[in-house]
C-alpha cells in the first residue's frame, strides 16, 4: 500500500494520535515560513507565489531586500514528539487582508508564537492583539535578522506593552535548535499556568 | 477573412494550469453537506466498512485515495499534505466518507482546552529531546 513517510501515526498499536496545534503569527516577512521550515519533518504545505504588482501598496517590502514571493497557501509543519504526541505548526498568513483565516487556524490551539522583526515592530501588533483577545497563550520571538539592530527583549516587551506573563525571547528562525527553544519557552509558560486561563 | 472559431488546438497554447480545478472533484461543493466542519487537527481513521465494495460509482479516485490513507490515524492537515488537495476539498470528501460510514472521527479537540500537566510535560520532554 501507500508508503508512510513519517512515524507515529499507526493505529495498529492502539495508541491514539494526540495532535496539538501551535500557530505562528507575525507580520508579513517576519520569517514565519522559515520558522516552520526549520523544525518541520515534512515539507511545509506552503506555496510561495511571486509577488505581483497587485500587491504593491499592500505588501510593504521595505527592508526585505530580495523578498519576491509570499505565502498564499498554508505553512504547515509537523513534529512527531512521541509515538502519539504530534505538534502541528500553522503559519498565519501575515497580510491583514488574509486575517479572516486566523480564527480557523487558531481554533483550539495549544499556544501561539508571534514572530517580530524589530525593524518593523508595528507589523506584529495585529497578531499580539489577536492572541491577547482570544486568550491563547503566546510568546513573542524576536527574529534576529542579519544587519538588524539588536534590542533587549525587555525593551521590546515594554514597547509592545505586553503583559509580564508573556515571554519575549530572541530567536533565529533559520536555526532548528533556536526554533525548538522558542517552542519550549511557550510550552513551559503554558505549564507554568501563568495567565490564569486554565480550564481545569 | 473570418477567424476560425472553435479551433481545437487553440486553447492548448496557453498555460491554463491544472486540467481539473480543485472543487471539480467535490462536484462544486465548498462545504460538507452534512455534519460538522472538521478542524485541521481532528483525527480520522478508516472503519473498514462502508465503501469497500467494488462499485466504482461509490467515490471518485480522490475519495479512494483518502480512504486508503486513513488506514492509519491521520489529521485533516496530514491528508491535505499527503494528497496535495486543498484543505477545503479534503473536508468535503471526508464528510462524504464519514456519511458512508467508511471513515470515523477519532478525536476532536475542543477549543480552549488546556491539556493536563502530564501531557504538557510529555510535550516538553519531546521538544527537549529533538
Amino acid at each position: 500500500m501507500a508508503s508512510v513517510p513519517f512515524d507515529g501515526t499507526s493505529s495498529g498499536t492502539g495508541g491514539e494520535l494526540a495532535p496539538f496545534k501551535i500557530v505562528i503569527g507575525g507580520g508579513f516577512g517576519a520569517g514565519k515560513t522559515t520558522f516552520v521550515h526549520a523544525i518541520s519533518e515534512v515539507r511545509p504545505l506552503h506555496t510561495e507565489e511571486a509577488l505581483s504588482t497587485a500587491s504593491i501598496g499592500f505588501d510593504d517590502l521595505t527592508d526585505l531586500g530580495a523578498k519576491r514571493t509570499t505565502t498564499v497557501a498554508l505553512d504547515y509543519g509537523r513534529i512527531t514528539l512521541t509515538e502519539r504526541v504530534v505538534l502541528f505548526l500553522f503559519g498565519l498568513p501575515g497580510q491583514e487582508r488574509f486575517s479572516f483565516m486566523w480564527d480557523e487556524f487558531s481554533y483550539g490551539a495549544l499556544g501561539a508564537v508571534v514572530l517580530a522583526d524589530v525593524r518593523r515592530l508595528d507589523d506584529c501588533f495585529a497578531s499580539v492583539n489577536y492572541f491577547e483577545k482570544l486568550q491563547v497563550p503566546f510568546v513573542v520571538a524576536l527574529n534576529c535578522f542579519d544587519g538588524a539592530p539588536k534590542y533587549d527583549p525587555e525593551e521590546v516587551s515594554a514597547a509592545l506593552d505586553l503583559d509580564p506573563s508573556v515571554p519575549t525571547v530572541l530567536c533565529d528562525a533559520r536555526d532548528p535548535s533556536s526554533v525548538r527553544d522558542v517552542l519550549i519557552a511557550l510550552v513551559e509558560n503554558i505549564s507554568g499556568g501563568s495567565g490564569g486561563t486554565e480550564s481545569r | 477573412m473570418m477567424a476560425v472559431l472553435g479551433d481545437p488546438g487553440r486553447w492548448q497554447r496557453r498555460n491554463y494550469g491544472p486540467v481539473v480545478r480543485p472543487y471539480a472533484v467535490t462536484r462544486g461543493r465548498t462545504e460538507p453537506e452534512v455534519g460538522v466542519v472538521l478542524d485541521l487537527i481532528d483525527v480520522v481513521v478508516a472503519t473498514g466498512e462502508g465503501a469497500h465494495d467494488d462499485d466504482p460509482a461509490r467515490g471518485t479516485p480522490e475519495h479512494r485515495t483518502i480512504l486508503a490513507l486513513c488506514e492509519s490515524q491521520l489529521t485533516v492537515a496530514d491528508l491535505a499534505s499527503r494528497t496535495g488537495l486543498p484543505v477545503g476539498v479534503v473536508r468535503v470528501l471526508l464528510a462524504d466518507l464519514i456519511e458512508q460510514g467508511a471513515v470515523t472521527v477519532v478525536r476532536q479537540r475542543p477549543a480552549g482546552h488546556r491539556p493536563g500537566n502530564d501531557v504538557l510535560q510529555e510535550i516538553l520532554n519531546g521538544l527537549r529531546a529533538l
